[in-house]
């Protein structure tokens, strides 16, 4: 078929055959790993695919405005949708990280990480709407609903003319806090997961003191963490291809084919970084 | 008490250096026009509209400075490990690394220009020479600014992750604060200076953006002049409250303490959002009558 007599895609529309395929795929990784490690193996790659469909879900929270924001043209953030989410989930990760190596619990290691993302785009918010309203002067506006879903504020006259809105009206601002904390906890999850499995398997690996493989552990499970953390804050804004106002916009409900493909590319990264510290139970 | 005191002072001296970090990283990121806005600077010419403007937008501020500051983390955290002092080894790290700013600010600028070639867009040489540096210079200080901080809150208050894994997530962070904070100030309120004040750029007025200065044509030194007041700033007092909050409250509360301070921190900036937004429909007003906008 040509372009020419392509249909338009919808966007939100959910391909059957396409989710059929992806969940088999994660389901023949799982296999894959049970075969390897059917106990800590299994445990940390079901661990780092909860998180990565964290992060896919979270960022789709984010209001992102890109270029457009960046003139005033179209409401929120103004940068990309990857760089965002992946800024307040890394800097919920180093909260985390460092609650792990307080002794703290898991539990508290991985809201501890949520709530540092959602610190961060709480901050980062708040001085958009402040460079907006003292910097330049233009209040905030959406482009997408007549009324803001959360305060009932009325939307269209608040917009100036030639623009789709502007700045973050308060939903979005929510929609950013609660996207910073669940792509911080899912980070801190890969991270936590990673980290145990490490710690239990790298001593017998390089036959040495599990106090010596400590900083090797931590380092290994971190740059996963942030390499996982990219691949799901990618592979989402593609899916909301380029710009979003946060849980309101229409575009938000594409969200059940990024958890889809976020729970297909973490189990694959995370099998691979299962692997490298397991033998192979045929060689 | 006195480890208290001395994690609280070590945190206030990184939101420091974090607040010059976050000011230089986007007065440098506007004078090499990385940011989001960069997508006029590459779309005037195609409108017929050819400028003297920087034009060094390949990635997105986020990457380029996780690049850059990992890098020079990495160099400096290798320096140290040859017993050097940890001042002049971050110093050297981050000059080498800000040698890998300039070389991507020149491929960038000669590449992203010489695609304009068919628009009649000259790669002028006088900008290569003199912007370069200046975005270099830049660069150099929010590079060194955030290795600074990630020492001091590896070696001084013990994070776990190794200097350039710290780097790499600050540095991050760093461009997505500057970018967040600082590219509407630039792309709206300098580009395009000769739009109303208090109102978004028309999208039909997109591309024409503004390309003389006082004497002569303007180039991007005059863009960083004017944005490093409010845009530079805003960026720095954002990544500042980040690093220094992000690390108060894990100092003062430890395990559901620095969850409780955190939430409480959202909730409080939640409320001063929510005042900004408010005061801004009370004070600016609509533009249109609410019953003329809904028809």
């Amino acid at each position: 078929m040509s372009a020419v007599a392509a249909k338009p895609a919808t966007g939100a529309a959910m391909n059957p055959t396409a989710m059929g395929i992806g969940v088999i795929l994660v389901l023949i990784l799982l296999g894959i790993c049970w075969f390897v490690s059917p106990t800590v193996g299994l445990m940390a790659l079901i661990g780092v695919i909860i998180g990565g469909v964290l992060i896919g879900f979270g960022v789709h929270f984010v209001p992102v405005g890109g270029a457009p924001a960046a003139m005033g043209q179209a409401p929120g953030i103004a940068t990309g949708v990857a760089m965002l989410a992946a800024g307040g989930g890394l800097a919920g990760l180093f909260g985390g990280a460092w609650a792990a190596a307080a002794g703290q619990t898991p539990i508290v290691v991985i809201i501890t990480g949520g709530v540092g993302g959602g610190l961060m785009m709480a901050i980062t918010c708040m001085m958009v709407n402040f460079v907006y309203v003292f910097g330049m002067g233009i209040p905030a506006a959406s482009g997408k609903v007549a009324k803001d879903p959360i305060t009932g504020d009325s939307q269209a006259e608040y917009k100036s003319q030639g623009t789709e809105g502007h700045g973050l009206p308060f939903v979005s601002f929510v929609g950013g806090v609660t996207g910073g904390i669940f792509a911080g906890a899912g980070g801190t999850l890969i991270y936590l997961e990673l980290l145990n499995l490490y710690e239990g398997a790298l001593p017998t690996l390089m036959q040495l003191k599990p106090e010596q493989v400590l900083p090797i552990a931590i380092s290994m499970a971190g740059i996963f963490a942030v390499g996982m953390f990219l691949v799901n804050a990618v592979l989402t804004a593609y899916n909301i291809t380029g710009t979003i106002e946060g849980p309101h916009d229409p575009k938000f409900k594409r969200w059940p084919r990024a958890i889809v493909a976020s729970a297909v590319a973490s189990a694959l990264c995370g099998l691979v970084a299962i692997l490298i510290v397991l033998p192979l139970p045929f060689t | 008490m006195e480890q208290i005191v001395f994690g609280i002072g070590i945190t206030a001296l990184t939101g420091a250096l974090a607040t010059v970090a976050g000011a230089a990283e986007d007065t440098e990121s506007n004078i090499g026009s990385q940011g989001d806005p960069n997508s006029q600077v590459q779309l005037a010419p195609q409108m017929g509209f050819l400028h003297r403007i920087f034009n060094k937008a390949v990635a997105g501020e986020p990457p380029a400075y996780g690049l850059w500051c990992c890098l020079g983390a990495g160099l400096a955290w290798a320096f140290m490990a040859m017993q050097l002092n940890a001042v002049l080894a971050i110093v050297l790290g981050s000059v080498l690394a800000v040698f890998v700013q300039g070389v991507y600010a020149t491929t960038a600028y000669v590449g992203r220009t010489a695609s304009l070639s068919k628009f009649g867009q000259p790669v002028y040489v006088d900008i290569l020479k003199s912007m370069t540096t200046v975005t270099m210079a830049h660069a150099f200080i929010a590079i060194f600014a955030t290795v600074a901080l990630c020492q001091l809150i590896n070696g001084a208050l013990g994070h776990p992750f190794p200097l350039p894994l710290l780097a790499l997530v600050w540095g991050i962070a760093l461009g997505a604060a500057g970018s967040a904070t600082g590219n509407p100030y630039y792309g709206k309120e300098r580009q395009y200076q000769n739009q109303k004040f208090g109102a978004g750029v028309p999208i039909s007025a997109s591309g024409n953006i503004v390309r003389y200065a006082e004497a002569g044509e303007r180039n991007s030194i005059d863009n960083g002049w004017f944005t490093a007041k409010i845009g530079g700033s805003a960026s720095g007092i954002c990544f500042g409250l980040i690093v220094f909050l992000e690390l108060w409250r894990t100092k003062v509360g430890a395990g559901w303490g620095s969850i409780a301070i955190g939430v409480l921190l959202i909730l409080i900036f939640t409320v001063v959002d929510r005042y900004i937004e408010i005061w801004a429909r009370k004070n600016y007003g609509p533009y249109t009558e609410a019953k003329e906008a809904s028809s």
